[in-house]
């Protein structure tokens, strides 16, 4: 009897990925906007499950938690209450530039697929980054949190910082045309 | 991972078993609440409820109505409205029923069985990070109610899921909030850790942050969208909300994820605040041991869980009969401008106290 538990995590792995690529091009190719976005979040949560997958829980959890639950959300939000309507065909014409882009990005990912398939995966410091490791570590989470809060304490506070920027920016812009009403 | 073969057939069976109970049981809730948001109201309001429809002669209580209604549910005309987007409309009942569904499995309803040298966790999948797991799914229950307004093609339907989306987002933050501080006190994101720990009445969660279960309260009623927080099916302006145009068993595809989103969200309230499956004054780990017989701590708890969620239920139903509905303005107001600024301050709170302690 082969030893299911050791066949099943590839198994799981590649359904994941091959249902990832299929639901990806859906996206891309549903033409109407709710669609992409509904395939979008199907999308993310097979991601999610393929982080699972890979032992990751807590990547996996965030990815649900931030993505699928609440950015598409709003893209939601904004294609139904601007009322998109389904886009009609055209006939596929390429400019000279946009050939151009669309290879750099083809040649783009290729460099990147075999450089990823090739190497081994190396982490952003010192130390393994087997599930063993981890598990012996404390643990998914707290090697995150230790990561994030001691090595990378401040590219993580300036990102932070940037997103704050973003936001009163955005607030700010969307702002703008409304009249200031002096205090009484 | 580095299972052997025995113990993957063995756990694998386990899970399947368990699926089978956690389904029925869920399965079963719907009709049991109906009969209950009933019964309760009408012993609150002096009068009799359903009591007519019974079994042969016996009336019981009229705890048979529930399956008169649920018949005369699924026989309805089935309608799509005109104009409708075909596929959305009919996957949305689906959208909100699996998210509750999932969260269901990451709850622990009782303490591992040791039978056999088999260890079998209670709970049907085991998180190490149950808490973003569950807010993670339950983050996915608001496209059900999106996708249900959008594709019914009704602007009352539109504006009942927006209102209804709204909400669950601006409610998502207090309670999250709510729960870091337990975190941070038991030190785990994983579920059956936090009820490990609590293993005295002291321990429980709602004396350790009471802040925290006050905010986790309010914010269970307008996650499910439940009165006093039901503006999403306001019938005076709305007609229904996002399921105005769902009939027969979609609408009652709706009514399911209500209920069991209710129910696990009961359970977690229980988990996290009440103990889980602890019984006060009693080590439930050591109940195996005494009587000499392997299951009967397991089953002890899950009944505990089971009678600390079931008196959430009665809550629910408590205040849907007794609190008014708010304006929408005044919703917004109190989750933003009070609970979200309430749960940053209990968080910073908690922090600093265990900060002095452990110091």
């Amino acid at each position: 009897m082969p030893d299911f538990s050791l066949i099943l995590p590839h198994v799981v792995f590649h359904t994941f990925a091959l249902l990832i690529t299929i639901v990806s091009i859906c996206v891309v190719a549903a033409r109407h906007p709710v669609k992409s976005a509904v395939f979008l979040v199907v999308d993310l949560f097979l991601l999610a499950g393929l982080y699972a997958s890979l032992d990751s829980h807590f990547v996996a959890a965030i990815q649900i938690l931030v993505y699928a639950g609440a950015i598409v959300v709003l893209f939601l939000f904004v294609i139904m209450l601007l009322n998109l309507q389904q886009e009609q065909l055209k006939g596929v014409k390429f400019t000279v530039v946009e050939a151009g882009a669309l290879l750099i990005t083809l040649i783009g990912f290729l460099v990147v697929m075999f450089t990823t398939m090739s190497g081994k995966p190396t982490g952003l410091g010192e130390g393994s980054l087997d599930v063993a490791a981890i598990e012996a570590a404390g643990g998914n989470t707290q090697v995150v949190a230790m990561k994030l809060l001691t090595n990378f304490i401040w590219p993580f506070e300036l990102a932070s910082m940037l997103i704050l920027m973003a936001m009163v920016a955005a607030i700010v812009i969307a702002k703008k045309d409304k009249k200031v009403v002096p205090a009484a | 991972m580095g299972l052997t073969a025995n113990e993957f057939t063995v756990q694998f069976i386990a899970t399947l078993i368990k699926f089978a109970i956690m389904a029925g049981i869920l399965l079963q809730l719907p009709p049991v609440m109906v009969w209950a948001e009933r019964r309760i109201p009408g012993m609150m309001q002096r009068r009799k409820g359903p009591n007519r429809v019974g079994l042969f002669k016996f009336r019981l209580y009229g705890i048979v109505q529930p399956l008169a209604d649920t018949i005369k549910l699924i026989m309805k005309e089935e309608v799509v409205p005109e104009g409708a987007q075909k596929a959305f409309y009919h996957l949305a009942p689906i959208f909100s029923v699996f998210p509750a569904f999932l969260i269901a499995m990451a709850i622990p309803y009782g303490p591992d069985i040791h039978a056999f040298g088999f260890d079998v966790p209670l709970s049907i999948i085991r998180v190490d990070v149950g808490f973003l797991f569950i807010f993670a799914v339950s983050s996915l229950a608001v496209y059900g109610v999106t996708i249900a307004g959008w594709a019914s093609n009704n602007k009352y339907s539109l504006l009942g899921s927006l209102r209804a989306s709204a909400q669950m987002i601006s409610y998502e933050i207090p309670l999250g909030m709510s729960l870091i501080p337990i975190v941070l006190i038991y030190g785990s994101l994983d579920l059956n850790k936090i009820v490990e720990a609590q293993n005295h009445v002291w321990l429980w969660g709602v004396f350790l942050s009471p802040i925290s279960f006050v905010l986790f309260l309010i914010s269970m009623f307008a996650e499910t969208n439940r009165s006093p927080f039901d503006l999403a099916e306001a019938e005076g302006e709305l007609v229904a909300g996002f399921h105005t145009e769902y009939t027969s068993a979609k609408f009652a595809a709706f009514f399911l994820g209500e209920y069991v989103s209710m129910f696990v969200l009961s359970c977690l309230a229980s988990t996290v605040f009440f103990g889980g499956w602890q019984v006060p004054f009693v080590d439930i780990l050591k109940i195996d041991d005494a009587i000499g017989f392997t299951g009967v701590g397991a089953l002890i708890g899950f009944m505990s869980l089971l009678l600390k969620a079931g008196f959430f239920m009665w809550v629910y139903v408590w205040v849907r009969w007794t609190v008014p509905r708010f304006r929408y303005d005044q919703l917004m107001s109190l989750g933003w401008h009070y609970m979200v600024p309430l749960g940053l301050i209990n968080i910073v709170l908690t922090a600093v106290i265990l900060a002095a302690i452990r110091f």
